[in-house]
C-alpha cells in the first residue's frame, strides 16, 4: 500500500517535471506553483501535526520569517540566496523558541499558543515600519532572473520532492516511529525511552526550515510582501487544512491535498469571486465530519478492508475490551 | 546486591499520602508481587520508580545509583520497563511496530529493531498477530503486548502494573507461567496484583503487601497470605478471626 | 493640570468600558470551553452574525442596538444550538484537533458567507446617542453608548453568572464540567445541557456584536479579532471559569486602553498576545480564577 502511495507520487511529481514545456501560460503555472509549493508546506507540517500529532495552526511564522529574512537581509547588501539560507535559519532559531514554550502545552493549549506566537510576528512586522516596511510592504528579491515563472514552478516541486523524500525515510526511521509514538500515547512513548520533549522540538525544526524555504519561494515570486500576506493566519490555516484533506500522519496525503485544496480554490475563484474562501469552509466540514482521517486515509482503510481480515486469536476469548476497561475505570476515578 | 532499593519513599497528592514511608529491596533476577486493593498505591509506586512522580522525601536506587529525580524515558533507558493498567497500544500502528517501539531504545536500525521484535513477540506466542494493527486486539492480546513492548527494551527490571487484571483465569495463569521465565533473560519482575492469589502463589519468590501506601507485610508468599494484618487489610477485621 | 494624573485615569476608565463587552465576550467562550472543552473557533464569526443582524433590524426599523440586542441573543442562541446538534455532536469523542478545526471551518463558512451577501464593504450606523458625551470633571468624559453597553454588558454577565452558579442548568453544566463520565450517571442529559451551553455562549457572542454595532465598524471578517482577544481571555482566566475569564475581559480592556495611551493604537492585539504566551508559558492554569464553570 505504502509502495504503491510512494511510486505513484514519484511518478507524479516526475511527470510534473515536464509540464513547462507544454506551452501553458505564465498565470496557470503559477498556480501549479502554488500547488507544488502548499503539498511542500503540508508535507513539512505534516511532520508535526500528523505523525506527531501536535495541531500547529501557527506555521506563518516560519513562512514570514523565512519570506521576511530573504528580504531583509538582501537589503542589507547580502546576496539573494545567501539571505534565503539565513532566512531559513532564522526560521528555525524562531522554531526552536516556539518549541521550547508550546510544547509543554497539551491539546487545545499547544494550538492556541503557536497561533498566538505567529500573531505576534505579524503584528511586530506591521508595527516595525522602519524595519519592515511596515503595511506599506517590503521588496524581494529576485532569485531567478530568466525564465522565471519556470523556475519557481521547477522549484516548487523539488521542495516538494524533497519533502516527500525526506518524510518516507523519517516514516521508516527510529526517528518517525517515534514520532508516531508521541502522537499516539506519550506516556508510552516515555515508559520506552522516547525523549518526547527534543523528538518534537527535531519534527518542529525541520518542519520550519522547509516551510521558511517555502516561504522564501513564495515572496521572492511575487518580489514584495506585507505582513497581512505572508504572516496571516490564513496562510498558517492552509497548510494545516492541505495536510488535513489529504490525510494528517500518511505520506503522500499532504500532496493529494494540495492538489485537490488548491485547484478547487482556484475553480471556485471563479465562481465566487471574493467569497473563494468558503470552499475551504466547506472541504473542512466535509471532511471533519465524513472522512476525518483525510483523502488518502480513508481511501487506504476502505482498500485494506476488503482484503481478507485475518482472524486475531485471543480476541475472542476477552471478556471486556481495552475500550470498556478504560472507561469503567474512569467512571470509577 | 540488590538491583532495586526503595528508601523511605512517601509521596502525597494534596491531602491525601499515597504512599507512606515504604521501603524494601528487589535482588537481581528476582520476581516480587506488590499485593494490595485497588488505591492502595502500587500505580504510584510504579510511577515514583519510573520517575513519572519524584517522591517527596526518600530515594529510590538501582544498581547503586540514586534515581530519584530522573525522567520518565531516562528510567527506561537505564533498564527500567514497565507496562500500563490502562493498556495504552499504539493503536493505529501492528502489534510488531507496537513491539519495534520498545527495541528502538537498544538499536537505531529498524531491521535489527523488527528481529528484537519478532524474538520478544515468539516468547510470548504472539507471532500470529504480529502484523495485525493493534487498534483490533482484546484486551488479553493487548495485555500481553504491553508486557512485549517493555521487554525490547531490554530491561534489568520490568515494573508490570495488573497485567493479569480483566483476563479469565486460565489466560492469566498462562501469562503467570510466561512471566516466570522471565529470570531466564535476566529480567528481574515487580508485578502489582489486586488479588488472583492463584497467580502469585504460583509465580512470586516474594510478595509485599500494600494497604493505603503503607507496608504491611513482605515475605514469601505461603507466609504473607496468612499473615493477620494482611487478611485484615483484605477482609476486614470483623473476619480476622473467622479466617485465622 | 494633573495631566499625569486625568490621563491614565480616562485610560483605565475607557479601559473598563470596552472590557466590559470583552467580558461578555470571554465568558461566553468560557463557558463553552469549560462544559465541552471545546475552543470554538467560530465564536468570532458569531459575533459577526450578532452584528449583521442588528444591522439588518436596525436598516429596516431604526431601532436603537440598544433596544433590540436582545433579538440577536435568541438568534445566535439557535445558531449554536443547531451548530452543536447539527456538527459537534456527531464527532463528540473525536481529538481536539478535530473539533478545532471543524470551527475553524464553520468560521470561514459564516465569514465568506457574510461577504457574499452584505459585501466586503465597512457599514457603521449613527444614532443620536453617539453624539452625547458625559463630562465627569473638568478633565473626564465618557462617551454615552460606551456606558451604556458597559451596563447592559454587566448585567448580562452577572444574569450569566447567576445562571451558571445558582440554577438547574449550572450545576447540571458544571458536573459535565468535572467528569462528563459520571455526569450521565446522575441522570443529567449531557447532550442537552451541553447544546444550551454552547447555545447560551453562542448568545453572549452575539449579543456582544449587537452591543459593539453603534461604536465599531462592521466587516465580515470583524469576528475575527474578538476570537482571538476570547482565546487569551479564557487563558488569562483559567481555562473554562467564567468569573475568570469576565475578570480577564476587563484587565485586557485596560491593558489595551493603556498600551494603545502610550505605544499607539497598533501595539494593543501584539500586547494581548504576549500577555497570553506568557501566562501559558509561566501559569497555565490561569491567573484570575481557579474555579471551573
Amino acid at each position: 500500500m505504502r509502495k504503491w502511495q510512494l511510486l505513484i507520487a514519484v511518478i507524479f511529481l516526475v511527470a510534473a517535471l515536464f509540464v513547462p514545456l507544454l506551452a501553458l501560460t505564465d498565470y496557470t503555472l503559477q498556480i501549479l506553483f502554488r500547488v507544488f509549493l502548499f503539498a511542500a508546506l503540508g508535507l513539512a507540517w505534516n511532520l508535526v501535526g500528523g505523525y506527531t500529532g501536535q495541531l500547529s495552526l501557527g506555521h506563518a511564522a516560519y513562512f514570514g520569517v523565512g519570506a521576511y529574512g530573504l528580504a531583509l537581509f538582501s537589503k542589507l547588501g547580502i546576496s539573494p540566496w545567501a539571505s534565503v539560507s539565513l532566512g531559513v535559519g532564522l526560521a528555525v532559531i524562531c522554531a526552536a523558541m516556539i518549541g521550547k514554550v508550546s510544547f509543554r502545552l497539551r491539546g487545545p493549549y499547544f494550538a492556541l499558543c503557536t497561533i498566538a506566537f505567529a500573531e505576534v510576528l505579524r503584528l511586530v512586522a506591521k508595527n516595525l515600519p522602519n524595519v519592515t516596511g511596515g503595511d506599506v510592504g517590503i521588496q524581494v528579491p529576485q532569485l531567478f532572473p530568466h525564465s522565471t515563472i519556470r523556475c519557481f514552478y521547477w522549484s516548487g516541486v523539488l521542495l516538494t520532492g524533497f519533502a516527500l523524500a525526506l518524510s518516507a525515510w523519517i516514516e521508516r526511521s527510529r526517528f518517525g516511529y517515534y514520532l508516531m509514538a508521541i502522537r499516539e500515547d506519550q506516556d508510552t512513548a516515555l515508559s520506552v525511552g522516547v525523549n518526547a520533549a527534543r523528538c518534537k522540538l527535531w519534527a518542529l525544526l525541520i518542519s520550519a526550515a522547509i516551510t521558511g524555504l517555502g516561504g522564501a519561494l513564495y515572496a521572492s515570486m511575487f518580489l514584495f510582501i506585507v505582513p497581512d500576506q505572508v504572516l496571516a493566519m490564513d496562510i498558517s490555516t492552509e497548510i494545516a487544512i492541505v495536510a488535513m484533506l489529504g490525510g494528517a500522519g500518511t505520506l503522500i496525503g499532504p500532496l493529494v491535498g494540495s492538489v485537490v485544496l488548491e485547484s478547487a480554490a482556484e475553480i471556485f475563484k471563479n465562481i465566487f469571486k471574493e467569497a473563494h474562501l468558503l470552499i475551504y469552509g466547506v472541504l473542512i466540514v466535509v471532511v471533519v465530519l465524513f472522512m476525518p482521517e483525510g483523502i488518502v486515509g480513508t481511501i487506504s482503510r476502505k482498500l485494506a478492508w476488503f482484503k481478507k481480515a485475518p482472524s486475531a486469536p485471543f480476541a475472542t476469548a476477552a471478556p471486556v475490551t481495552a475500550e470498556e476497561e478504560s472507561q469503567r475505570t474512569a467512571i470509577n476515578q | 546486591m540488590s538491583l532495586l532499593e526503595v528508601k523511605h519513599v512517601s509521596k502525597r497528592f494534596g491531602g491525601l499520602k499515597a504512599i507512606n514511608d515504604v521501603s524494601f529491596l528487589v535482588k537481581p533476577g528476582e520476581v516480587t508481587f506488590i499485593v494490595g486493593p485497588n488505591g492502595a498505591g502500587k500505580t504510584t509506586l510504579f510511577n515514583l520508580i519510573t520517575s513519572v512522580f519524584h517522591a517527596d522525601s526518600g530515594s529510590i536506587h538501582f544498581e547503586g545509583r540514586d534515581i530519584s529525580h530522573l525522567t520518565p524515558n531516562g528510567a527506561a533507558e537505564i533498564g527500567i520497563g514497565r507496562t500500563f493498567q490502562l493498556v495504552k497500544p499504539l493503536r493505529n500502528l501492528t502489534v510488531l511496530e507496537n513491539v519495534m517501539l520498545g527495541a528502538f531504545l537498544r538499536t537505531s536500525s529498524a531491521s535489527k529493531a523488527e528481529k528484537e521484535a519478532a524474538k520478544v513477540l515468539s516468547f510470548l506466542q504472539m507471532e500470529n498477530v504480529a502484523n495485525l494493527p493493534a487498534r483490533g486486539m482484546g484486551l488479553p492480546t493487548l495485555k500481553r503486548l504491553e508486557i512485549a513492548r517493555a521487554l525490547a527494551t531490554q530491561p534489568k527490571l520490568i515494573l508490570l502494573d495488573e497485567v493479569v487484571a480483566g483476563l479469565p483465569t486460565s489466560e492469566a495463569i498462562k501469562l503467570a507461567m510466561l512471566l516466570k521465565r522471565l529470570p531466564e533473560w535476566g529480567i528481574s519482575t515487580i508485578g502489582g496484583i489486586e488479588h488472583v492469589m492463584q497467580v502469585v502463589m504460583r509465580v512470586a519468590d516474594r510478595v509485599i503487601v500494600l494497604d493505603h501506601g503503607v507496608l504491611i507485610a513482605e515475605g514469601v508468599p505461603q507466609d504473607v497470605v496468612h499473615r493477620p494484618e494482611v487478611i485484615e487489610a483484605y477482609l476486614g477485621s470483623k473476619y480476622k478471626e473467622i479466617a485465622l | 493640570m494633573l495631566n499625569w494624573f486625568y490621563i491614565p485615569l480616562q485610560g483605565i476608565l475607557n479601559g473598563l468600558l470596552t472590557g466590559a463587552l470583552y467580558a461578555l465576550i470571554g465568558m461566553g467562550m468560557a463557558l463553552i470551553f469549560g462544559v465541552m472543552r471545546i475552543v470554538n473557533f467560530a465564536h468570532g464569526a458569531f459575533l459577526m452574525m450578532g452584528m449583521y443582524a442588528t444591522y439588518v433590524v436596525f436598516q429596516a426599523t431604526g431601532v436603537s442596538p440598544y433596544y433590540q440586542f436582545p433579538l440577536a441573543g435568541v438568534l445566535l442562541f439557535f445558531v449554536g444550538y443547531a451548530t452543536y446538534m447539527g456538527l459537534l455532536r456527531p464527532i463528540r469523542g473525536q481529538v481536539d484537533f478535530m473539533v478545532i478545526l471543524l470551527t475553524m471551518g464553520l468560521a470561514l463558512i459564516l465569514t465568506d458567507a457574510a461577504q457574499l451577501v452584505f459585501g466586503a464593504d465597512y457599514h457603521q450606523i449613527n444614532i443620536p446617542l453617539l453624539s452625547k458625551n458625559i463630562h465627569i470633571g473638568p478633565q473626564i468624559s465618557i462617551n454615552a453608548p460606551w456606558l451604556v453597553s458597559f451596563g447592559i454588558a454587566m448585567v448580562l454577565a452577572c444574569a450569566l453568572y447567576w445562571v451558571v452558579t445558582q440554577t438547574m442548568f449550572g450545576r447540571a453544566a458544571r458536573a459535565i464540567a468535572q467528569n462528563p463520565y459520571a455526569a450521565p450517571l446522575m441522570g443529567i442529559n449531557v447532550n442537552r445541557v451541553q447544546a444550551i451551553a454552547f447555545g447560551i455562549g453562542s448568545a453572549a457572542a452575539g449579543i456582544s456584536g449587537a452591543l459593539l454595532l453603534p461604536v465599531f465598524y462592521l466587516f465580515p471578517e470583524v469576528g475575527n479579532q474578538f476570537k482571538l482577544k476570547s482565546f487569551v481571555m479564557v487563558v488569562l482566566g483559567g481555562m473554562g471559569s467564567i468569573q475568570g475569564a469576565a475578570i480577564a475581559g476587563l484587565v485586557l480592556g485596560v491593558v489595551e486602553s493603556l498600551t494603545s495611551l502610550y505605544w499607539g493604537n497598533e501595539w494593543a492585539l501584539a500586547v494581548d498576545f504576549v500577555l497570553f504566551i506568557l501566562v501559558l508559558s509561566l501559569k497555565p492554569s490561569g491567573i484570575f480564577g481557579s474555579q471551573r464553570a
